[in-house]
């Protein structure tokens, strides 16, 4: 007995000079709690869906097949010709189309596929030329002309318009680290019990109800139309007691709008953010003037949403224009002269100088006035080494962009689109989530808005240069508005923002959204989006005269005609102006909000556009989450099982023999 | 894992407990009291220890000094308890005269080594709870969990497989302590403490790099012994009785 005792000591101790050196390298993973523990197990990894929408006919984008979470071995994806039972696929960038142009080949390969997870990139410089997930010709059922075969984006592979029965994630740039090694991981211990798995949360309201269309789905509910609201501005305020005859009307429009192939990263830096930049950079220039009020001509300015999804915004503030409707009230759009489009402009940067090209309609009156203004704006900006040069007369016509709503609606209407391409799109990420703030130059925008800003005016005031060059950019406004708007530090919660709203996300995102609630021209502000939010007060504070009452509260004492609160959330105070700025829903025309749903109208024949309206919508869904972790087989788990039942039984064998030898032993109880 | 492996882990762990009870301490009410209440005993002193630890956090986990420190206070605790609960349970006397007033048969000494039993599998059962049982939640889920520095078993596997060499342990301990006192013997009471001390040092092995695949093996030669110088001790007890018997004749 001692001499075992002594022998285990003796062992204990060699064991302990051998083994002093206790490693503390390797993780250092201390828990304090069993939720540690389980977060430790479970990775929740960040990424950017890709969600399911639908149409009249169909559904487009990705989710889970059924009701259940999808779990799948993580493979990459030059090993997933060897793929066995199915997997999820890692994926760069470079390989992406090349994955999803061969699952809708090859169906075997197709099979195997439990869902896609697609790394970010790396290095800006990583040869990586172009990627747009938007066809070749986006939006072309709406072009006033017939070559819809024309290829305004040569690089676009049209991915983003299939639909897909897996779930696809976009990864952030840690989470693509962490898959990597994970990746790797799996590769170099293959374990036969063990292997790390991604759990896939997609699962959609549309799959689970089984309505496949943007009919059904409305009407089971689970899935809301697309839409958001737009702003529209006048520059000076329009004086609805005025007795003066109504001005003509110069309307300058852009959008705020970006799709891509996953949902929440659509930045649209170059198209059409770097648009957006330029009209609220011109708009402050502009409104620096002195004597804005005997312009001939009245300014009016409008940002509109919804356009990469069947143009709703400008078909709808068209549509209300109509009606003669709230959100319009005091706007004749019938006075309209001309239209002038801000569309991508931020790549108009080539051997140091900034180029744009004029697309226009046709050589009417008031075209070659807007020429005229656009070359003397030009050229009373010699110093910047600006040019502006008509677009090439072997277009058909006007690129995608909202004009080309205009011209079906009213076919008569001039107007120009202001961009930094000639027959195809610069912009190669064209729609995707790599158009982002480094596919953009300040220069170029700041040269835009002096552009535009300068145009306008003479227009506006028939071509009477007196003031024209005390109307420049403030460079750095188009730096904060690129970093507010184009980038998560500082993004929405940079002091600009700030300034007039309290921001629901820091991040920005250009994606139209889904419309909340009725839509009206006075909208509840929680179902209006960040960055129309933004726009609308920005607009009305720099389009405004200041109102008498401007120490009052706002808005209870600011309801005089004409009168508007702005940055109402940021100070809880606000300020009370009088500017004539308001919010214009932005949806399908062939949907109406009735009693709390959504109805699809009929084909109606008058608005011919209706006819190839497809009718956005979105699914509805509960959670979207991606995790990553480690199982054993089920075999291994049967085996564990097995094991601790054993145990049980033998140690009761074992105590029963015990028991009974005792009992003999003493002849007893 | 999932709940098949959940199960299994728990079974292992506890087990052979969940034997020895239905075989044993539940025919008895007196030992099932013994059982609870040794557990709740043996509960209330690893609280209390974590208590008084609590004001020394947070240190590297891992590092050997302050686990040894640890390790070296606890079980100079558990084992400074252990004479206490003796002396709480020398209801032996209590009991015998209870015996005497209801004229029914004094304890045995089976009986008293049920009791040690009982109170044993009181402080083996908190050991698991406490240990390894409050941890194995996460082991009914999907995912598992492997420590780099032990990579053949999963973690929960290991703090399975440990807490039924300390249930063991610990369950013969307290026959052997109880036998100790009662006899005055020093060598059975000298044992305990040692075998807990040497048993809760051989976990620190675990702190090496692949260190589980000696520590644990070496952890369940401590059970083997242990059970081996019990079942020596009882079969001693039970000829000295049954030559008492046969003398008496």
């Amino acid at each position: 007995m001692a001499d075992l005792i002594s022998l285990l000591l003796f062992v204990l101790c060699c064991f302990a000079c051998f083994r002093l050196s206790f490693s503390d390298s390797g993780q250092a993973n201390s828990f304090e709690s069993v939720p540690d523990l389980e977060n430790s197990m479970y990775i929740h990894i960040d990424g950017y869906p890709c969600v399911r929408l639908l149409n009249l006919s169909g559904e487009i984008g990705c989710s889970n097949p059924g009701r259940e979470k999808v779990v799948a071995p993580i493979v990459r994806y030059k090993s997933a010709d060897e793929l066995l039972e199915s997997a999820a696929i890692l994926v760069s960038i470079y390989e992406f189309e090349i994955l999803l142009s061969r699952l809708s080949k090859d169906s075997d390969f197709a099979g195997k596929v439990a869902g896609v997870l697609v790394e970010s990139r790396t290095e800006v410089s990583d040869g990586l030329k172009g990627f747009s997930p938007d066809g070749k010709f986006p939006q072309a059922e709406f072009a006033p002309y017939n070559s819809k075969n024309f290829e305004w984006n040569p690089t676009g592979s049209g991915i983003m318009w299939m639909a897909y029965n897996f779930p696809v994630f976009l990864l952030s740039e840690t989470s693509t680290s962490i898959l990597q090694e994970v990746v790797m991981k799996n590769e170099k211990t293959k374990k036969f019990n063990t292997e790390n798995v991604a759990e896939f949360d997609v699962v959609m309201q549309t799959t689970k109800s089984g309505t496949h269309d943007s009919d059904s789905c409305l009407k089971e509910e689970t899935c809301l139309p697309l839409g958001g609201y737009s702003v529209w501005s006048a520059l000076p305020p329009i004086n609805i007691l005025s007795s003066q005859k109504s001005k003509p009307v110069i309307l300058a429009i852009t959008s705020m709008d970006s799709a891509s192939f996953f949902r929440d990263k659509s930045l649209g830096a170059d198209s059409p953010i770097s648009g957006l930049i330029t009209l609220l950079a011109a708009v402050d220039a502009l409104s620096h003037l002195d004597g804005l009020d005997e312009l001939n001509k009245q300014l009016v300015f409008v940002v509109l949403t919804g356009e990469s999804w069947g143009y709703l915004g400008s078909r709808r503030f068209l549509l209300e224009a109509d009606e003669h409707s709230d959100s319009v009230r005091d706007l004749n759009l019938a006075m309209t002269e001309t239209v002038m489009e801000i569309g991508s402009v931020g790549k108009g940067l080539s051997n140091g100088i900034k180029t744009f090209y004029s697309h226009t309609t046709g050589a009417t009156w008031a075209m070659n006035e807007t020429w005229h203004a656009l070359q003397r704006a030009q050229d009373s900006l010699k110093t910047e080494s600006i040019k502006i040069s008509m677009a090439s007369k072997s277009n058909p016509g006007v690129p995608p962009s909202s004009l080309m709503t205009f011209l079906r609606k009213k076919s008569h209407i001039s107007g120009v689109v202001l961009e930094d391409f000639d027959t195809s799109f610069t912009n190669k990420f064209y729609h995707s989530h790599l158009d982002d703030l480094s596919n953009v130059n300040s220069s170029a925008i700041v040269a835009a808005a002096s552009l535009v800003a300068r145009t306008l005016y003479l227009l506006a005031s028939d071509q009477n240069a007196s003031a024209i060059n005390a109307i420049n950019v403030n460079a750095s406004l188009v730096k904060e508005l690129l970093g507010c708007l184009l980038n998560c530090d500082p993004g929405l919660s940079c002091k600009l923002v700030k300034h007039y709203i309290s921001p629901s996300e820091t991040c920005p995102s250009h994606y139209v959204g889904v419309v909340l609630g009725e839509p009206s021209a006075l909208p509840y502000p929680a179902y209006v989006s960040d960055v129309s939010r933004f726009v609308w007060n920005f607009l009305a504070d720099k389009t405004s005269i200041s109102s008498r009452n401007t120490s009052s509260a706002c808005p209870k004492d600011c309801k005089g005609v004409g009168e508007l609160c702005i940055r109402e959330e940021a100070d809880g105070k606000g300020v009370c102006i009088i500017s004539t700025t308001r919010y214009v829903p932005a949806y399908s025309t062939r949907l109406k909000y009735e009693s709390g749903s959504w109805t699809v109208l009929p084909y109606n024949s008058s608005d011919d556009m209706s006819a190839v309206d497809p009718v956005w919508t979105e699914s509805n869904w509960d959670t979207i989450s991606l995790r990553v972790y480690k199982v054993q087989n089920a075999a291994y788990d049967g085996l564990i099982l097995l094991l601790g039942i054993v145990v049980t039984v033998l140690t009761y064998l074992l105590i029963l023999i015990t028991s009974t030898f005792i009992r003999k032993a003493l002849k007893r109880d | 894992m999932t709940v098949a492996a959940g199960i299994g882990y728990t079974l292992l762990a506890l087990g052979p407990s969940l034997s020895l009870f239905i075989a044993v301490i539940a025919k008895k009410p007196f030992l099932i009291l013994t059982l609870l209440s040794s557990t709740l005993v043996w509960l209330i002193s690893l609280i209390v220890l974590s208590g008084l630890w609590r004001a020394f956090l947070p240190f590297k986990t891992g590092s050997l000094w302050p686990c040894t420190l640890i390790i070296l206070t606890s079980v100079a605790f558990q084992e400074a308890l252990r004479p206490l609960f003796w002396k709480i349970y020398k209801l032996e006397d209590i009991l015998d005269a209870f015996a005497d007033r209801v004229s029914k048969p004094r304890l045995f000494i089976t009986d008293k080594m049920q009791i040690a039993l009982a109170g044993g599998m009181g402080h083996g059962v908190a050991h698991a709870v406490f240990f390894c049982l409050s941890l194995l939640t996460p082991a009914f889920g999907p995912g598992t969990y492997y420590v780099e520095k032990c990579s053949q078993m999963s973690f929960f596997l290991v703090s399975a497989v440990i807490a039924l060499a300390f249930v063991t342990i610990h369950t013969l301990s307290m026959v052997i302590a109880f036998n100790g006192y009662a006899e005055g013997n020093k060598v059975d009471q000298y044992f305990v403490p040692a075998v807990h001390l040497i048993a809760a040092m051989l976990t620190l092995v675990n702190l090496a790099q692949g260190g589980c695949i000696i520590g644990i093996p070496l952890l369940y030669i401590m059970a083997l012994l242990t059970m081996g110088h019990c079942g020596k001790m009882v079969w001693r007890r039970l000829t000295e009785i049954r030559s008492r018997q046969g003398s008496s004749f």
